[in-house]
């Protein structure tokens, strides 16, 4: 499975749930896959998707927030895993699709094929975590998970992709404006 | 000055602990209303989420970790033009401060005026002025800094 299949399977039960999306290829995906103002495409700093969305998550506690995390950008910040552990956001759901590689400035390997995010996860606190590699997989916990019993892991192993998506279009102040208006 | 930040709209203060406002932070985590991250980035990282959610949000750092962070204020706070408010502590200042913090101190006001953040140094007298300034800002859409030189050693 590639990213982009594996996107598309959580698109099919997310919907029209907000969504932070990672620098690099999985925000193109997701622009490309299903482009909506509850995206909140993260096109610079690196490594802060999962921060941004806690952010979102603390103040929007009757709202199921997804972040779309690589495994590159966790590994940047770590820390991450361990404040959100912390604070236990229930409605927190963090997404990892992991490659084992920084695909966008390329492939180069970033060590996850030989460390657990699943298990750092767990150590940090995390209420469920879920590891996978296919289609099917993605479904049954989409379906097992509830509403409000997070913050919740799923990292979803992926292979390396084969096309590159279009970058996104819409500017920052707009993708932006559209979320907060949106949310 | 936490308890008037708060009071002039102020409800989400996030960052990494620093000596020259300890009173400051003290104060906040009596009134639970402090979130203490691990690293400078992160704490913008989740202040921008909850100014997406339209809650104004403050950062606090020392100048060390406002230097650390300068990538993700381009790239994030002024990239999507976020009303962020920084609180600065600034060591380096006193002579014999500790060696790390000379370098970094000295050249503190330089980085605010290449990333073209507007600024202003906190005293004893303009304290509250400064903060009024700051909610003001983030009103208006705008990013800003509060500095506090740190003019004491333990």
């Amino acid at each position: 499975m590639i990213r982009k299949e594996a996107i598309e399977i959580l698109l099919k039960v997310i919907s029209k749930e907000p969504i932070v999306s990672a620098n690099g290829f999985i925000s193109r995906d997701l622009f490309n896959i299903y482009d909506k103002t509850t995206n909140f495409y993260m096109i610079g700093s690196m490594g802060l998707t999962s921060s941004i969305g806690l952010g979102i998550a603390l103040k929007k506690p009757k709202k199921r927030i997804f972040v779309f995390d690589g495994d590159g950008n966790i590994l940047m910040n770590l820390g991450s895993l361990t404040t959100i552990g912390k604070i236990g956001p229930k409605n927190l759901v963090h997404v990892v699709f992991d490659n084992s590689i920084h695909e966008s400035t390329g492939g180069q390997p970033t060590g996850s094929d030989v460390i657990s995010i699943d298990r750092i996860a767990k150590a940090c606190n995390y209420s469920q975590v879920f590891k996978t590699s296919t289609k099917n997989g993605i479904l049954k916990i989409l379906n097992k998970i509830g509403k409000n019993s997070g913050p919740i892991l799923i990292l979803i192993k992926i292979k390396k992709g084969n096309s590159i998506g279009k970058r996104i279009s819409t500017t920052p102040k707009k993708i932006k404006e559209d979320f907060m208006k949106d949310l | 000055m936490f308890d008037y930040l708060y009071k002039i709209g102020i409800k989400n203060f996030i960052g990494v602990p620093d000596s020259t406002f300890k009173h400051f932070i003290e104060q906040g985590i009596r009134k639970d209303k402090i979130l203490i991250t691990t690293r400078e980035e992160e704490a913008i990282g989740i202040a921008a989420g909850m100014l997406l959610t339209e809650n104004p949000s403050l950062v606090f750092m020392q100048n060390a970790g406002f230097a650390n962070s300068l990538s993700t204020i381009t790239s994030l706070i002024q990239l999507y033009n976020f009303p962020l408010i920084l609180l600065i502590g600034w060591r380096g200042l006193l002579k014999n401060d500790a060696p790390e913090h000379k370098k970094i101190g000295k050249i503190q006001p330089k980085l605010l005026k290449s990333l073209g953040l507007e600024s202003r140094i906190l005293n004893d007298s303009n304290w509250k002025q400064l903060c009024n300034w700051a909610v003001k800002m983030s009103k208006r859409d705008k990013s800003c800094a509060l500095v506090l030189p740190r003019k004491f050693l333990d």
